[in-house]
Protein backbone atom coordinates (compact mmCIF):
# COMPACT_ATOMS: atom_id res chain seq x y z
CA UNK A 1 0.00 0.00 0.00
CA UNK A 2 1.40 3.33 -1.07
CA UNK A 3 1.45 6.16 1.79
CA UNK A 4 1.40 9.84 1.15
CA UNK A 5 1.40 12.65 3.58
CA UNK A 6 -2.19 11.74 3.53
CA UNK A 7 -3.42 8.48 4.59
CA UNK A 8 -4.15 6.59 1.14
CA UNK A 9 -6.96 4.74 0.54
CA UNK A 10 -6.96 0.96 0.91
CA UNK A 11 -5.97 -0.96 -2.31
CA UNK A 12 -9.42 -2.89 -2.58
CA UNK A 13 -11.52 0.15 -3.58
CA UNK A 14 -12.21 0.64 -7.21
CA UNK A 15 -11.97 4.17 -7.48
CA UNK A 16 -9.11 5.64 -9.47
CA UNK A 17 -6.27 7.91 -8.43
CA UNK A 18 -6.45 11.32 -10.53
CA UNK A 19 -2.69 9.89 -12.09
CA UNK A 20 -4.17 6.89 -13.49
CA UNK A 21 -6.52 9.19 -15.45
CA UNK A 22 -4.05 11.44 -16.45
CA UNK A 23 -2.85 7.82 -18.12
CA UNK A 24 -6.08 7.44 -20.37
CA UNK A 25 -4.40 10.95 -22.15
CA UNK A 26 -0.96 9.50 -22.85
CA UNK A 27 -0.83 10.28 -27.08
CA UNK A 28 -3.66 12.91 -26.89
CA UNK A 29 -3.26 16.98 -26.72
CA UNK A 30 -3.73 18.26 -23.58
CA UNK A 31 -4.10 21.51 -22.27
CA UNK A 32 -1.34 22.38 -19.37
CA UNK A 33 -1.94 25.55 -16.96
CA UNK A 34 1.39 26.29 -14.93
CA UNK A 35 2.50 28.93 -12.16
CA UNK A 36 3.60 32.63 -13.00
CA UNK A 37 0.68 32.74 -15.98
CA UNK A 38 1.80 30.00 -18.32
CA UNK A 39 -0.38 27.56 -20.27
CA UNK A 40 0.71 24.55 -22.41
CA UNK A 41 -1.20 23.28 -25.28
CA UNK A 42 0.64 19.99 -26.76
CA UNK A 43 0.72 15.86 -26.92
CA UNK A 44 1.60 14.45 -23.76
CA UNK A 45 3.84 11.61 -24.18
CA UNK A 46 5.16 10.75 -20.93
CA UNK A 47 4.34 11.63 -17.11
CA UNK A 48 5.11 10.71 -13.59
CA UNK A 49 4.23 10.72 -10.10
CA UNK A 50 5.46 14.64 -9.86
CA UNK A 51 3.45 15.39 -13.07
CA UNK A 52 7.00 15.87 -14.20
CA UNK A 53 5.76 15.67 -18.83
CA UNK A 54 7.16 15.34 -21.64
CA UNK A 55 4.89 16.88 -24.07
CA UNK A 56 5.20 17.39 -27.96
CA UNK A 57 3.98 19.64 -30.73
CA UNK A 58 3.93 22.68 -28.02
CA UNK A 59 2.49 25.53 -27.86
CA UNK A 60 2.85 28.12 -24.75
CA UNK A 61 1.23 30.96 -23.82
CA UNK A 62 2.65 33.57 -21.17
CA UNK A 63 0.25 35.99 -20.15
CA UNK A 64 1.25 39.52 -18.68
CA UNK A 65 -0.84 42.37 -17.43
CA UNK A 66 0.23 45.62 -17.90
CA UNK A 67 -1.18 48.58 -16.09
CA UNK A 68 -1.55 52.15 -17.31
CA UNK A 69 -0.50 54.62 -15.12
CA UNK A 70 -2.45 57.21 -16.01
CA UNK A 71 -5.81 55.53 -17.18
CA UNK A 72 -5.20 52.40 -14.30
CA UNK A 73 -6.24 50.35 -17.59
CA UNK A 74 -5.50 46.99 -17.39
CA UNK A 75 -3.64 45.76 -20.68
CA UNK A 76 -3.36 41.51 -21.38
CA UNK A 77 -1.16 40.37 -23.40
CA UNK A 78 -0.49 36.97 -24.14
CA UNK A 79 2.95 36.02 -26.13
CA UNK A 80 3.05 32.33 -27.79
CA UNK A 81 5.78 30.19 -28.89
CA UNK A 82 5.99 26.61 -30.29
CA UNK A 83 8.31 24.58 -29.30
CA UNK A 84 8.37 21.01 -30.83
CA UNK A 85 9.76 18.56 -28.14
CA UNK A 86 9.55 19.94 -24.29
CA UNK A 87 10.52 18.66 -20.77
CA UNK A 88 7.89 20.15 -17.85
CA UNK A 89 9.34 19.61 -14.43
CA UNK A 90 6.58 18.66 -12.22
CA UNK A 91 5.82 21.29 -9.72
CA UNK A 92 5.56 24.13 -12.02
CA UNK A 93 2.21 22.38 -13.03
CA UNK A 94 -0.94 23.46 -11.70
CA UNK A 95 -3.70 21.51 -13.92
CA UNK A 96 -4.27 19.42 -16.47
CA UNK A 97 -7.32 19.04 -18.48
CA UNK A 98 -8.34 18.12 -22.41
CA UNK A 99 -7.71 21.03 -24.64
CA UNK A 100 -10.07 23.72 -23.82
CA UNK A 101 -13.25 24.16 -25.95
CA UNK A 102 -13.47 28.01 -26.01
CA UNK A 103 -17.11 29.88 -24.98
CA UNK B 1 -20.86 25.49 9.85
CA UNK B 2 -19.67 22.40 11.99
CA UNK B 3 -16.69 20.64 11.55
CA UNK B 4 -15.91 17.21 12.48
CA UNK B 5 -12.83 15.27 13.48
CA UNK B 6 -12.24 12.18 11.18
CA UNK B 7 -9.44 10.34 10.06
CA UNK B 8 -8.24 11.85 6.55
CA UNK B 9 -8.94 8.69 4.79
CA UNK B 10 -12.51 8.76 6.10
CA UNK B 11 -13.05 12.40 5.09
CA UNK B 12 -11.78 11.42 1.24
CA UNK B 13 -14.22 8.56 1.03
CA UNK B 14 -17.03 10.67 1.70
CA UNK B 15 -16.59 13.78 -0.76
CA UNK B 16 -15.97 11.81 -3.41
CA UNK B 17 -18.53 12.07 -6.20
CA UNK B 18 -19.84 15.53 -4.28
CA UNK B 19 -19.86 18.70 -6.07
CA UNK B 20 -17.00 20.83 -4.63
CA UNK B 21 -14.59 23.93 -4.51
CA UNK B 22 -11.30 24.11 -5.00
CA UNK B 23 -9.99 27.20 -4.02
CA UNK B 24 -5.82 27.98 -4.70
CA UNK B 25 -3.37 30.53 -3.13
CA UNK B 26 -3.12 31.93 -6.38
CA UNK B 27 -6.78 32.75 -6.50
CA UNK B 28 -8.42 31.05 -8.93
CA UNK B 29 -11.52 29.32 -8.09
CA UNK B 30 -12.38 25.32 -9.69
CA UNK B 31 -15.74 24.01 -9.04
CA UNK B 32 -17.00 20.58 -9.98
CA UNK B 33 -18.16 17.11 -8.62
CA UNK B 34 -15.11 15.59 -7.53
CA UNK B 35 -14.04 12.24 -9.18
CA UNK B 36 -11.63 11.54 -7.21
CA UNK B 37 -8.25 12.22 -5.70
CA UNK B 38 -4.68 10.77 -3.61
CA UNK B 39 -3.29 10.86 -0.89
CA UNK B 40 -0.74 13.30 -2.40
CA UNK B 41 -3.82 15.83 -2.73
CA UNK B 42 -3.63 15.46 -6.28
CA UNK B 43 -7.76 15.67 -7.24
CA UNK B 44 -9.40 15.06 -10.25
CA UNK B 45 -12.84 17.10 -10.88
CA UNK B 46 -15.63 16.43 -13.27
CA UNK B 47 -17.25 19.38 -15.13
CA UNK B 48 -15.62 22.32 -13.84
CA UNK B 49 -15.99 25.83 -13.85
CA UNK B 50 -12.69 28.05 -13.03
CA UNK B 51 -13.36 31.21 -11.65
CA UNK B 52 -11.29 33.95 -11.42
CA UNK B 53 -13.26 37.15 -9.99
CA UNK B 54 -15.47 36.35 -12.71
CA UNK B 55 -16.16 33.12 -14.75
CA UNK B 56 -13.11 32.59 -17.55
CA UNK B 57 -13.25 28.87 -18.80
CA UNK B 58 -15.33 26.60 -18.59
CA UNK B 59 -13.38 22.46 -18.98
CA UNK B 60 -16.01 19.71 -19.64
CA UNK B 61 -14.46 16.22 -18.67
CA UNK B 62 -11.75 15.92 -16.31
CA UNK B 63 -9.55 18.24 -14.99
CA UNK B 64 -6.59 17.32 -12.88
CA UNK B 65 -5.32 19.21 -10.33
CA UNK B 66 -1.84 19.30 -8.77
CA UNK B 67 -1.47 18.59 -4.94
CA UNK B 68 1.43 20.30 -3.48
CA UNK B 69 2.90 22.37 -0.67
CA UNK B 70 2.69 25.56 -2.04
CA UNK B 71 -0.79 25.57 -3.58
CA UNK B 72 -3.02 24.99 -0.64
CA UNK B 73 -6.42 23.58 -1.53
CA UNK B 74 -9.35 24.85 0.19
CA UNK B 75 -12.12 22.03 -0.52
CA UNK B 76 -15.00 21.63 0.84
CA UNK B 77 -18.98 20.60 -0.45
CA UNK B 78 -20.83 23.37 -1.60
CA UNK B 79 -24.11 22.03 -1.12
CA UNK B 80 -26.74 24.89 -1.09
CA UNK B 81 -24.71 27.04 -3.54
CA UNK B 82 -24.57 24.82 -6.57
CA UNK B 83 -27.16 22.47 -5.99
CA UNK B 84 -28.59 23.42 -9.39
CA UNK B 85 -25.41 23.61 -10.63
CA UNK B 86 -25.01 19.64 -10.00
CA UNK B 87 -27.04 17.25 -11.02
CA UNK B 88 -26.25 14.26 -8.62
CA UNK B 89 -27.89 14.62 -5.39
CA UNK B 90 -25.65 15.26 -2.05
CA UNK B 91 -25.29 12.28 0.08
CA UNK B 92 -27.65 11.22 2.12
CA UNK B 93 -28.29 11.97 5.48
CA UNK B 94 -26.78 15.39 6.81
CA UNK B 95 -28.37 18.96 5.77
CA UNK B 96 -26.76 21.60 3.96
CA UNK B 97 -25.27 22.71 7.27
CA UNK B 98 -22.73 19.64 6.86
CA UNK B 99 -19.56 21.58 5.81
CA UNK B 100 -16.02 20.00 5.38
CA UNK B 101 -13.20 22.17 5.18
CA UNK B 102 -9.86 20.62 4.71
CA UNK B 103 -6.90 23.48 4.51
Amino acid sequence: MKTGRFEQQPTTNTVEEPLDLIRLSLDERIYVKMRNDRELRGRLHAYDQHLNMILGDVEETVTTVEIDEETYEELYKSTKRNIPMLFVRGDGVVLVAPPLRVG
Amino acid sequence: MSLRKQTPSDFLKQIIGRPVVVKLNSGVDYRGVLACLDGYMNIAIEQTEEYVNGQLKNKYGDAFLRGNNDTRHALYPVCDLISNFCTSAPRRGKSSEDHFEFI
